[in-house]
């Protein structure tokens, strides 16, 4: 396979490549979560919220990555920046989605008995609630990240030195096109399946006793 | 003691289910008051008022004097326990940590909770060593509502509020929670109050039964012999239904009862004097002759025929 040839003689641009897609899918990923859980609470807990929260969310999915980069790059400047935002953007969808359903999802009997036994709104969440809907919540987890892995290479149009950029490279290239997209996208197919499998078995590991998810 | 003063719920737009409409009772410290009324007849309202899970349009629900209103809702609420027929227990917790639910709210320390927890699952027959550590899906549905007495019970509150808790439980494990719950109150002597739409649970379990019809009317309020023996309105009549005094006979305790001497020898069927009238008519209707001896131990106290549970029953 010359590909891997191609892969290990162009190790030196590759490897800050691969670690930069990496630091842009961490730091989109942290943004959209710590946001897409405020969002999803909210919506969980009032029906209009969550019917606008819902709708501009899944709006945002609909926006082609490559115009929402493009535009992010006017305020934010080009580079990582408007490629993380514009990923935050993109994962906030399944985030805020999971994590309202989750709670939505917790036994209304255990909300009673829970408000029954004099615990306080926060404490429902923080210690009922949340817990319960843990593993919904990182379904959504789950499929952002393998949404913002893969969408990440469009980042290369702006700037970012992530693994979008063996693939514009090679793009209109007479010769060798073949093995430079392939050692853009397999990395990114790696790093994507290694992130589904981690969360899906963190997944599994924290659903002890809780409402049954499939593993999807 | 637990007081409605004039209390009303009214829901906005319609007077239908679950609405009350100026409820006066009084609850005695130590007693369990069962509300027992057909469905929708504000039972389970009445009940939820009283930790302010539903605030009353008006009127006042007072503990030993004091308006609930002036108290935080949610430290109300652990003052008193709460038992429902969903039972509610969290799922991802163990057994033990579901009963510690009240104490860790409250702050206690791990030791105090640990000592507590302990004794309550041995309370109520759950020995800590084998059930602490299970899971709520781990148990059967008797064990569940038991493990969620223990949770009501966990701060040693002196209210338990009790919404249909043994309704989805088969009759078999209910009937023992029933005798297990009797059996608790001669030992914690709480102020419980009880709903039900079971006749039968209501007459077994409550120091006094408060029949209740739309809109949370009071129709009777008395102790259950006396509300099977003298119905104050033809709607309790009717919620009593035809076997009101078949159902009064297990209330009358045999011990109580003037048996007939043993003349000659004693019938073969045998009933056990520590039972009730109840047992006792069982025991005639099996019995080839219609005559049943009353046995304590070994020794033949009387014989009970049909003239006797009719008299006795009077």
């Amino acid at each position: 396979m010359s590909v891997f040839r191609y892969i290990a003689d162009n190790w030196d641009t590759l490897g800050p490549q691969i670690e930069t897609h990496l630091f842009i899918v961490a730091i989109s990923i942290a943004l959209a979560a710590a946001i897409g859980l405020g969002l999803g609470v909210g919506a969980a807990r009032s029906s209009w919220f969550g019917t606008v929260v819902l709708a501009v969310t899944s709006t945002l999915v609909t926006l082609p990555s490559f115009a929402l980069f493009g535009l992010l790059s006017i305020w934010v400047g080009l580079g990582n920046p408007p490629v993380i935002v514009g990923l935050a953007m993109y994962a906030l969808l399944p985030i805020t989605r999971n994590t309202r359903a989750g709670i939505m999802a917790v036994d209304p009997a255990i909300v009673e008995a829970a408000r029954g036994m004099g615990m306080s709104g926060r404490q429902l969440l923080t210690r009922v609630e949340l817990p319960l809907a843990v593993p919904v919540i990182l379904a959504g987890l789950r499929q952002a990240t393998v949404l913002v892995v893969a969408i990440a290479t469009v980042g290369a149009t702006v700037g970012a030195n992530d693994l979008g950029q063996p693939i514009l490279a090679a793009i209109g290239r007479s010769t060798g096109t073949l093995d430079a997209v392939l050692a853009g996208i397999i990395p990114v197919a790696a790093i994507g399946i290694l992130a589904d499998l981690t969360l899906a078995a963190l997944q599994r590991a924290l659903s002890r006793g809780r409402v049954a998810v499939a593993a999807t | 003691m637990i007081t409605f003063d004039h209390v009303s719920k009214h829901y906005a737009g319609h007077d239908g289910p679950g609405a009350v409409h100026d409820l006066s009772l009084e609850i005695p410290s130590g007693e369990i008051v069962v509300f027992v009324g057909p469905s929708g007849c504000g039972k389970t309202t009445s009940l939820k008022m009283i930790n302010r899970l539903i605030e009353p349009t008006s009127g006042t629900i007072s503990i030993d004097g004091e308006d609930t209103r002036k108290r935080d809702p949610n430290e109300l609420r652990r003052s008193i326990g709460y038992v429902i027929q969903a039972i509610g227990l969290f799922p991802h917790r163990t057994v033990a940590e579901n009963v510690a639910t009240v104490p860790h709210l409250d702050h206690w320390d791990k030791q105090r909770i640990d000592t507590r927890v302990n004794e309550l699952l041995e309370l109520i027959g759950l020995p800590p060593r084998d059930y602490a550590k299970r899971l709520p899906a781990e148990l059967s549905g008797g064990e569940r509502q038991r493990v969620g007495v223990a949770r009501a019970l966990a701060v040693d509150p002196n209210i338990m509020l009790m919404d249909e808790p043994f309704g989805a439980i088969d009759p078999i494990a209910r009937e023992r929670l029933q005798n297990e719950l009797l059996r608790l109150q001669q030992v914690v002597r709480k102020t419980i109050v009880f709903v039900t739409h079971d006749i039968d649970e209501a007459v077994k379990l409550g120091d006094r039964v408060a029949l209740l019809s739309a809109g949370a009317k009071v129709e009777q309020y008395a102790p259950p012999a006396e509300l099977l023996a003298r119905p104050a309105t033809p709607a309790v009549t009717a919620f009593l239904g035809e076997a009101r005094l078949v159902r009064r006979l297990a209330l009358i305790h045999l011990r109580d009862v003037r048996l007939q001497p043993v003349n000659g020898s004693a019938p073969k069927t045998t009933v056990a004097i520590g039972g009730t009238l109840r047992d006792a008519l069982d025991a005639v209707l099996r019995s080839p002759d219609g005559t049943v001896a009353v046995v304590d131990g070994d020794r033949v106290a009387g014989v009970v025929d049909g003239t006797v549970i009719r008299l006795a029953s009077q």
